[in-house]
């Protein structure tokens, strides 16, 4: 994919805590054209959202280290200067976070913080400005926006200030946006509506869009591509399609078997994968999923306590596990 | 707000009725003998009892209260004269109609806590600004031994190191004063100059370290990380967004000392010979000197509430969700 | 007539305790300190003579002569005219109405702005006469002591340039008997109408309803002469007259109680500005002429007298002699006691100090109607550690070990010891032991009440150690200080022994032995907490009391003070109270007044 808006290439995040270094994102790549969105997938800790914030180059040079590359249109942004990153963030692009609640100032209206960024990246002006974000809330699908724009988030129900914190993220026409568990703390119907409205937001702007989130049923329904993430590391890659029909990861296998269906009788129990996730202080040798997996035995040897499998580029999984891999 | 105004000015009120009735009643409780004051070495039980009956004091003390109550809504006649509203009384020990003694003693004491609070407050917060914004380095752990050592002072001893040094030894300042702003401002600001130093060596130190660490609290905080994230300078997410939200809680802070600013006048009054309320109420209960006390009690009384009202209408202009009913 | 734990003429008599809380924590300090130094508790009288920088030694006074009370006042050398005298003074005056003054501080400045019947004249070595000030003399007795005659001087005026009559002098004597004149000495009222609060009915609205007592009480017989009729004799008369109560006020400008703020002035400066509880400004009076004084001088300009200066913040600015500070002194402040030996250390201080015996004595007294064995309350006396009271106290800049009753600033003083108090100042408690030992008494159980002030409750601490040595079993009853007085001169008290002072209000002893050991003065309210009832000594007074030379009387009274200590032992004195003062380089003409126990302000000028 030549024409990926963001690449990323061998990138790891590593935070340094009073127990010593976690190593949230362990080599990690991947390409996200434009207009196409990619939807990365795992359980809490996998290091999905570290990867999120370092394509923003958000994390804290005092308690991380971030090294690879991460690529925005060309432009390397690891250990890119603050004011060249503070240029791109919000403008190139943008993020939105998953509880609006904390995430959106309690300080400021709706309204100010919406036309806060626009005003910083076009240099309009304050009434320009305050018209864009009303004119944002109104795309987004608030109801009276131009009386809303100054209301606080408080005043927002939850799925409100989450699309006004999609207006927020969008004011700019970013080129990427980056949805950290966008819908994560709203109900079904709500959340729904929200990546409906990502979609069609999506179709008018082109915008590349990374989705993370923990919710294999999210990504089904909204995104092209599908990075399924453990232990700091890419499990598996590939479209929508096929790793949803043909999973060849059986962390991949163990997460579809989670997933609620529409069609799964009530009283049937969901199979979640067993075990935990391992530390990321001390991370298993070998492949990081071999504690929890399986179908270690089907691989020759120690192979999957010693030897670290490797994602092909492309379609493909990091597994020991040959073509004969079923479920 | 203005309900808001309405029913903590009705609070108020019932409060300080309240502290009126009990400072009134306690003082009759205690062992006090106001005649004494005026009862010069001739001092017999005859002599009590004549002042007695000239301050009033042989009636009964509800009756006693209800008319000094009623002064200071309509006014009350005394021998002396009449006693225009509101009359706070006539004091024991001077002669002197209370409110005048007040009105004069009054803007000291608001001179004091206001202007070292103003500086205390700006200087303290900024501290601890800074030493947010420099984690770890050294400015922020000279900041916190220094706010240690100042948490660990009185105003009695710091002030009476300053005068010895800035005044008896250095001569850098006057002999503290009060000067009415009104007539010469200049005056009054170098008068006041040690007290406000010397308070704000004593609370500097635990304005800087609240607000660093909410800072640091409010730096962490998700919706500063999706300041930064719309690409908003690190000045603005600093000052705009996680200061404001460090703020509400400095002001809480500020309310509660600004009441222990007025309660603390008495030391520091007394360490820098200024005439304050706290001087007034001190040695008004040492001279027994119950319409004096009761004067000030009210006063004082009303400028906590009033001052706890501001920080609550403020408090509510920095967070919005707290709403004002 | 003097003593009560809270009397009025001592110079730190009203209580402020909880004010001066951190005060006294700063001054407990340094008297920890200053004891170390001084070479262990074992008694600050030992140090007495370390100090010694007394000036006057004993008293010596007289009642002057005509000559002596005409003005205009000797010249000071070196005297200059101008300045402005800054007067920083811990507790606001409560009065400025002569009428209502007995507090050394007020009582010292009103010399400033009235004038008396008769006034004290201190010469440059201390000596003091009683001589006229508004009268010619310090006047003229007749019919047995009972009659007493002043004639006013030429030239007398108000602060208006009205001339003061005799009409003035006795609108100001007759005011106060109007019931809201209760704060001053009522001697004159007293003995002209009658004893306690009795005076009153005699004129009970004052001259203020167009009454005025008789010719036969007090007569006006032209615009010059006063002529005072008593009901008994009366030697000490010209001491009665000095005080500021017996002056002038103008009738027009008696505004009452309100007179407090105002007072209409006779001497060389008036009241320019007053702020009650924190400032006083008197400038000069125009219409106060020289010739017609014999104590006053008008040097100064102006005198800013401000409030609220704790003995710290006046000694510090004293030291620091800076700016208007150089000009500045304070009638009453003494030196902080944890100031005093840097100010002794201080070479620049010496000729801007002193250190003086006032005319007031701290003593215990004990409940004779409880404590009937004489034998037991003098073993009491034995063992009491003056030295170790002395040193809570203050040391030795504070006052001297006290020998016995009378003070060494009172007329006729002995330096008499029938406890050997000099040679052991922490008490002998050998003796003591014995003497109770004697009575059968050993273990002896003893009430002690004491006001709850910090000092007192560290005196309460010495005492009860060197009591319980001495074999006593001593219960402390601590005593709210605001009502002290009323509990111990309650007749009925369930003490046996408790802290007492008295002060003399003029220095003939007549003003302490008759009021504090008289058994006919024993009431409620009275000043005999003792309740001595010896009628050998109420004989005595009486002999004495009728003795008309004042001079005569002075040995008298002093010989049976010693007797009444010596045979009765109704009380043991602990110390005699020392002020030490200081004031800025830039004044001169600071002295001591002997009889107020303060610094006179009545010739200083600025250099």
């Amino acid at each position: 994919m030549d024409d990926a808006f963001l690449s990323v290439r061998d990138l790891h995040v590593r935070f340094r805590t009073e127990d010593g270094t976690v190593h949230a994102v362990d080599g990690l790549s991947f390409d996200v054209p434009r207009g196409r969105t990619l939807g990365i997938v795992g359980e809490s800790g996998s290091g999905k959202s570290a990867t999120g914030l370092a394509v923003l180059g958000l994390h804290d040079p005092r308690t991380t280290t971030v090294t690879g590359s991460v690529r925005l249109g060309g432009q390397e942004i690891t250990g890119a200067p603050e004011p060249v990153l503070e240029k791109l963030r919000g403008n190139t692009v943008a993020m939105v976070f998953q509880d609006s609640l904390t995430a959106l100032s309690p300080y400021h209206t709706v309204g100010h913080q919406i036309a806060e960024p626009f005003r910083k990246h076009t240099g309009a002006s304050r009434r320009e400005a305050r018209q864009r974000a009303v004119d944002m809330l109104g795309k987004v699908g608030i109801p009276h926006p131009a009386l809303r724009v100054d209301d606080y988030p408080h005043q927002f129900s939850g799925g409100m200030r989450q699309r006004a914190m999609i207006a927020m993220a969008l004011v700019c026409d970013p080129q990427l946006l980056i949805a950290d568990e966008p819908t994560t703390a709203l109900d079904v119907t709500v959340q729904a509506q929200i990546l409906d409205l990502l979609k069609d937001l999506q179709q008018q702007t082109g915008t590349a869009i990374v989705l993370i989130t923990h919710d294999l049923g999210v990504v089904a329904r909204t995104a092209d591509d599908v990075l399924v993430m453990y232990a700091g590391r890419a499990a598996e890659r590939g479209t929508v399609r096929d790793v949803l029909r043909t999973p060849r990861h059986p962390y991949t296998w163990g997460l579809l078997g989670s997933m609620p269906r529409l069609w799964t009788p009530v009283d049937q129990p969901l199979t979640p994968v067993p075990g935990a996730p391992p530390s990321l202080l001390t991370p298993p040798p070998g492949c990081p999923f071999h504690p929890r997996c399986a179908h270690t035995e089907r691989v020759g040897g120690d192979r999957c306590r010693t030897e670290r499998p490797e994602l092909p580029p492309g379609r493909g999984a990091a597994c020991h596990l040959g073509e004969e891999r079923t479920r | 707000m203005l309900r808001f105004l309405a029913r903590r000015l009705l609070g108020a009120l019932v409060i300080t009725v309240l502290i009126s009735a009990i400072t009134f009643f306690l003082f009759f409780a205690l062992p006090a003998e106001p005649a004494l004051m005026s009862c010069g070495k001739n001092c017999t039980p005859d002599a009590v009892a004549l002042i007695n009956k000239n301050l009033g004091l042989d009636q009964p003390v509800p009756v006693q209260y209800w008319h000094y109550m009623a002064g200071i809504v309509a006014g009350r006649d005394f021998t002396v004269g009449h006693c225009p509203a509101p009359c706070f009384g006539y004091s024991f020990s001077n002669q002197q109609p209370v409110w005048g003694t007040i009105v004069d003693r009054f803007p000291t004491t608001l001179s004091i806590a206001l202007g070292g609070a103003a500086v205390f407050l700006v200087v303290g917060t900024g501290l601890g600004l800074l030493a947010a914004a420099f984690r770890g380095t050294w400015i922020d752990k000279l900041f916190s031994s220094l706010s240690l050592v100042g948490n660990a002072l009185q105003i009695y001893f710091v002030g009476v190191v300053a005068l010895a040094v800035l005044v008896s030894g250095l001569h850098w300042m006057d002999n503290p004063a009060y000067h009415p702003i009104t007539e010469d401002p200049v005056k009054w600001f170098t008068g006041m100059l040690i007290p406000w130093l010397v308070l704000s060596i004593i609370f500097i130190a635990n304005y800087s370290r609240m607000t660093r660490s909410l800072m640091i609290e409010q730096l962490a905080e998700d919706h500063v990380r999706t300041a930064r994230a719309k690409g908003m300078g690190r000045r603005t997410v600093f000052f705009r967004y996680a200061f404001r939200g460090a703020l509400a809680p400095v002001v809480t802070l500020f309310g509660i000392d600004l009441g222990s600013l007025f309660g603390g006048a008495i030391i520091t009054e007394f360490t820098f010979s200024l005439h304050g309320l706290g001087r007034l109420a001190v040695s008004s209960v040492s001279e027994t000197d119950l319409p004096t006390l009761m004067g000030v009690m009210l006063v004082g009384c009303t400028a906590i509430v009033v001052a706890n009202i501001v920080v609550d209408a403020t408090y509510a202009l920095i967070d919005p969700r707290v709403r004002l009913a | 007539m003097t003593t009560t734990p809270t009397s009025p003429r001592r110079a730190t008599p009203r209580t402020r305790r909880s004010a001066y809380a951190y005060a006294s924590a700063l001054a407990a300090t340094a008297l920890v300190l200053s004891a170390c130094s001084s070479g262990g508790g074992g008694g600050g009288g030992g140090k007495e003579e370390g100090v010694g920088e007394d000036k006057t030694g004993a008293a010596n006074y007289s009642v002057g002569t005509k000559d002596d009370s005409t003005g205009p006042a000797p010249e000071v050398p070196g005297a200059k005219k101008g300045g402005t005298v800054s007067v920083l003074q811990r507790d606001a005056f409560n009065h400025l109405d002569p009428g209502q003054i007995y507090y050394v501080d007020m009582l010292t400045a009103q010399l400033l702005y009235n004038r008396s019947l008769t006034n004290y004249k201190v010469d440059d070595k201390g000596r003091v006469k009683v001589v006229g000030d508004l009268a010619t003399d310090a006047g003229t007795s007749s019919d047995g002591g009972k009659t007493w005659t002043y004639t006013l001087k030429d030239g007398l005026k108000f602060e208006d340039g009205s001339p003061i009559t005799s009409q003035d002098v006795r609108w100001g004597i007759e005011r106060l008997y109007a019931s809201f004149e209760t704060d001053g000495p009522l001697y004159i009222p007293q003995w002209l109408s009658g004893d306690g609060n009795d005076f009153r009915k005699a004129l009970p609205d004052g001259p203020y309803n167009g009454q005025h007592l008789p010719a036969s009480v007090l007569d006006t017989p032209d615009d010059k002469t006063i002529v005072f009729h008593f009901r008994r004799p009366h030697a000490d008369t010209p001491f009665a007259t000095a005080m500021p109560n017996i002056g002038p006020v103008k009738a027009d400008k008696d505004t009452k109680q309100k007179y407090d703020n105002a007072p209409f002035s006779s001497g060389p400066y008036k009241v320019g500005d007053y702020k009650v509880g924190k400032s006083l400004t008197l400038v000069r009076n125009e219409h106060w002429d020289p010739r017609t004084d014999p104590i006053r001088h008008q040097y100064a300009d102006r005198f800013e007298v401000s409030f609220g200066h704790q003995f710290a913040d006046s000694t510090r600015r004293f030291l620091a002699d800076q700016g208007d500070d150089k000009a500045a002194l304070s009638f009453s402040n003494a030196v902080a006691p944890e100031m005093t030996e840097k100010v002794l250390a201080d070479a620049g201080t010496k000729n801007r100090r002193f250190l003086e015996i006032q005319p007031y004595v701290d003593y215990i007294a004990f409940n004779t109607d409880r404590l009937k064995d004489v034998r037991v309350r003098r073993a009491l006396a034995y063992a009491m550690p003056n030295g170790q009271i002395l040193q809570q106290n203050g040391g030795a800049t504070a006052g001297v070990v006290a020998t016995n009753l009378l003070s060494p600033a009172m007329d006729g003083y002995r330096p008499t010891d029938p406890f050997g108090k000099k040679a052991k100042p922490a008490g002998d408690t050998d003796k003591a032991r014995e003497l109770l030992k004697e009575a059968g008494k050993l273990g002896q159980e003893v009430v002690y009440a004491y006001p709850n002030t910090d000092t007192q409750q560290k005196v309460a601490v010495v005492v009860t150690q060197a009591l319980e040595r001495a074999g006593f079993k001593v219960q402390k009853k601590e005593v709210d200080a605001n009502t002290y007085r009323t509990a111990i001169a309650e007749v009925k008290n369930q003490f046996d022994l408790y802290r007492c002072s008295w002060g003399a209000d003029w220095p003939v002893s007549s003003t302490v032995v008759p009021p504090l050991f008289d058994s006919r003065q024993i009431a409620d309210g009275s000043q005999n907490y003792s309740h001595l009832n010896d009628p050998k000594v109420d004989a005595e007074i009486d002999r004495i009391s009728a003795v008309t030379d004042v001079k005569q009387a002075a040995p008298e009274w002093q010989k049976l003070a010693d007797r009444i200590l010596t045979e009765d032992v109704p009380a043991v004195p602990t110390f005699y109270n020392r002020q030490f003062s200081l004031w800025g380089s830039r004044l001169g003409g600071v002295k001591y007044h002997p009889v107020y126990g303060s610094a006179d302000p009545t010739a200083v000028f600025v250099k």
